[in-house]
């Protein structure tokens, strides 16, 4: 503690600028507080999301309880729909919102988690790489080249095509598939910081290696990074969807857009809306998951290139 | 010259290493990972002692780097070998039907079912491509040209917009409008040209929002250079500007990311959009093979996946010093 206080002491410039460490994320985030856009995004999101908390406890059915006799119920908004059944039901009688609900619950919890660590370990090897610099660095970004070229859908079915998938291998496979992306970015970064002025004096003052990676570097260069991520959540739900209707996702009765999907095309014709309507609040969640990534990205881009 | 000789020389030879670990790594996953293909090459009655004998016979008890070995040796000499599964006129062959024992000979060869589903994934891809061009451009060359005025604001909600729609889920919608409802274009199989159509627009939804964002940036990049004002300064028109000069030097970013990101995207998107219309290209052959456990399959397309990205990805970094003479010095 005494020794990160003394080392950002002996940066020159009484402003915090050259090392930039705080302030950084504070600005990018008023700045893209300032957008419309960002305050609708948020709004609809924190709809959402207590939608998906609040939807399960106050609707009267089950997620997984097949009826015979409520199947095929279109929404309330058609003739025929009837309640509790506000977005109609399945083929099996199931009440397709609170399916939705649970399922845009179970692809967020699959997106943040495997976000989370492909960003932890991709920009660890990343600042790794970056710091130490030759043969090491060479070797670690010749290993995201490869990695890169694997296709994530040939890595994803040969992983989980073979056993039963459950969330925790699907999230391996996400984070297996998509750190490279984060290593590139935090080595870059890395490297430029390596140079700069508090670093060198970090070092000076015998601060080891590992320290200035995870106390100096790391706090300063990442939060830039972990603004884009956002866009990187609504990414790996659709690859959550996707591993659901090809069949190796969660797998069933637990519902998941991609198995509520691919199950309801059989029935396209006459009840469209076990396919349309689930659709339609996953888009909705994503697009405001896109929408304030996007802004955020804006803000950072603007914040980075010196704007106030 | 001598500069493209020894740049060539230089990447291909990284990149032979690169393809060769790919192919490691997708080998080695496959034999790691439980599920043995001779299981579902013979069927499920066979007895286990015939089992044994036809996975020593194929290879399949050796240790895997003699395996590997044993594979890039024909490889080098140009044999992809022959599918587990698919027989010689190009249908699944599995289990039952050749209970007396199993003949690599019947087999269809891994190159000739990548021939065949070439063509039509190209085909796939170009028209994807094509589509997602057609929107991206004209929104992202405006965004850039207005930066923080409303085309720009269009341009963000669009990407927005367009990344927001699940592939799997844009597919069922589109062929519940256009080939359920409206019945105005077939949606499933293949049996002419305009099977594409449908899963090129797929595609392309899929691909214009990173186009438009980077067509956006790259145009609004190039306004702010000094080069811009002083052709404005020495009297040609806005116009004259960008398509002479922003649109040729905004080509170099546009090109890298079509290397880095676009090919890798646009195979991703491939294999899930065949695979949902049941479209008989690469995707569709590879998403069958890995159920199957069809090895030969799965690694030729790997390398061939990997050798594709390895090579654009060289193409385009020559042609970004071909386009934009400054990166050469």
């Amino acid at each position: 503690m005494t020794i990160s206080t003394v080392g950002s002491g002996m940066t020159p410039s009484p402003a915090p600028a050259p090392g930039r460490p705080r302030g950084v994320t504070a600005r990018i985030l008023r700045r893209a507080w300032g957008y419309g856009e960002m305050k609708a995004a948020a709004f609809l999101f924190v709809a959402l999301a207590l939608l998906t908390v609040l939807g399960p406890l106050v609707i009267d059915a089950s997620a997984t309880k097949i009826s015979v006799a409520d199947k095929f119920l279109p929404p309330l908004f058609m003739e025929g729909g009837r309640l509790p059944h506000v977005l109609g039901t399945d083929q099996l009688g199931r009440d397709l919102l609170l399916r939705s609900l649970v399922g845009l619950r179970n692809a967020f919890a699959i997106g943040l988690t495997s976000v989370v660590g492909m960003f932890v370990l991709g920009c660890a090897i990343g600042i790794y790489a970056g710091y130490r610099g030759g043969w090491v660095d060479v070797l670690l970004m010749r290993l995201t080249d490869v990695q890169m070229s694997i296709p994530v859908i040939i890595l994803a079915i040969t992983i989980l095509g073979v056993s039963r998938p459950n969330p925790a291998s699907i999230i391996a496979v996400l984070v297996l598939a998509s750190w490279p992306v984060y290593a590139r970015v935090s080595r870059g970064v890395a490297l430029a910081e390596r140079q700069k002025e508090y670093v060198r004096a970090a070092r000076i003052i015998g601060a080891s290696d590992l320290r200035i990676m995870v106390r100096h570097i790391a706090p300063s260069i990442l939060p830039p990074i972990a603004f884009v991520a956002v866009l990187d959540v609504a990414r790996m739900m659709i690859f959550e969807a996707i591993f659901g209707f090809i069949g190796i996702g969660i797998q069933p009765p637990t519902p998941t857009f991609g198995t509520i999907i691919s199950a309801g095309t059989q029935y396209l014709i006459n009840a469209w809306w076990i396919t349309i309507v689930p659709g339609v609040l996953l888009a909705l969640a994503l697009g405001s998951l896109n929408l304030m990534g996007g802004v955020l990205e804006r803000a950072r881009n603007y914040i980075l290139q010196g704007g106030a | 010259m001598a500069f493209a000789f020894e740049f060539f020389l230089r990447r291909l030879s990284q990149g032979v290493v690169i393809v060769v670990l790919v192919a490691f790594v997708i080998f080695t996953l496959l034999r790691v990972v439980p599920g043995d293909p001779i299981r579902i090459i013979l069927g499920p009655m066979t007895p286990a002692s015939v089992l044994e004998e036809t996975a020593r016979a194929l290879g399949l008890r050796d240790p895997i780097l003699v395996q590997f070995g044993r594979f890039m040796g024909e490889v080098a000499t140009g044999d992809l070998g022959r599918s587990f599964i698919r027989g010689l006129q190009g249908g699944s062959a599995g289990g039952s039907q050749d209970v007396a024992g199993y003949s690599p000979e019947s087999r269809a060869s891994v190159a000739g079912l990548i021939a065949t589903a070439l063509p039509y994934s190209l085909q796939l891809a170009g028209l994807g491509v094509a589509f997602a061009l057609l929107v991206a451009f004209p929104i992202g060359i405006a965004a850039g040209l207005r930066a923080g005025r409303w085309p720009d604001r269009l341009g963000l909600y669009a990407s927005s917009f367009f990344v927001s729609l699940p592939n799997i889920w844009v597919a069922v919608v589109l062929i519940f409008l256009l080939s359920a409802k409206a019945g105005l274009l077939p949606a499933i199989g293949y049996q002419g040209f305009a099977y594409t159509i449908i899963p090129a627009m797929v595609l392309a939804i899929e691909l214009s929002p990173v186009m438009i964002r980077a067509i956006s940036v790259a145009v609004a990049a190039n306004l702010g250079e000094a080069y811009y004002d002083a052709g404005i300064v020495r009297g040609l028109s806005r116009r004259t500007m960008v398509a002479r000069h922003v649109l040729r030097n905004a080509a170099v970013p546009l090109l890298n990311l079509f290397g880095a990101q676009m090919i890798g995207m646009l195979l991703g998107g491939l294999f899930v959009v065949e695979y949902i219309f049941s479209y008989p290209g690469i995707g569709m052959l590879t998403i069958s093979a890995v159920f199957q456990r069809d090895f030969p399959v799965i690694q030729a397309v790997a390398i061939l996946a990997s050798g594709v990205l390895v090579a654009i990805n060289m193409l385009v970094d020559f042609a970004s010093t071909m386009i934009d003479r400054r990166l050469k010095f």
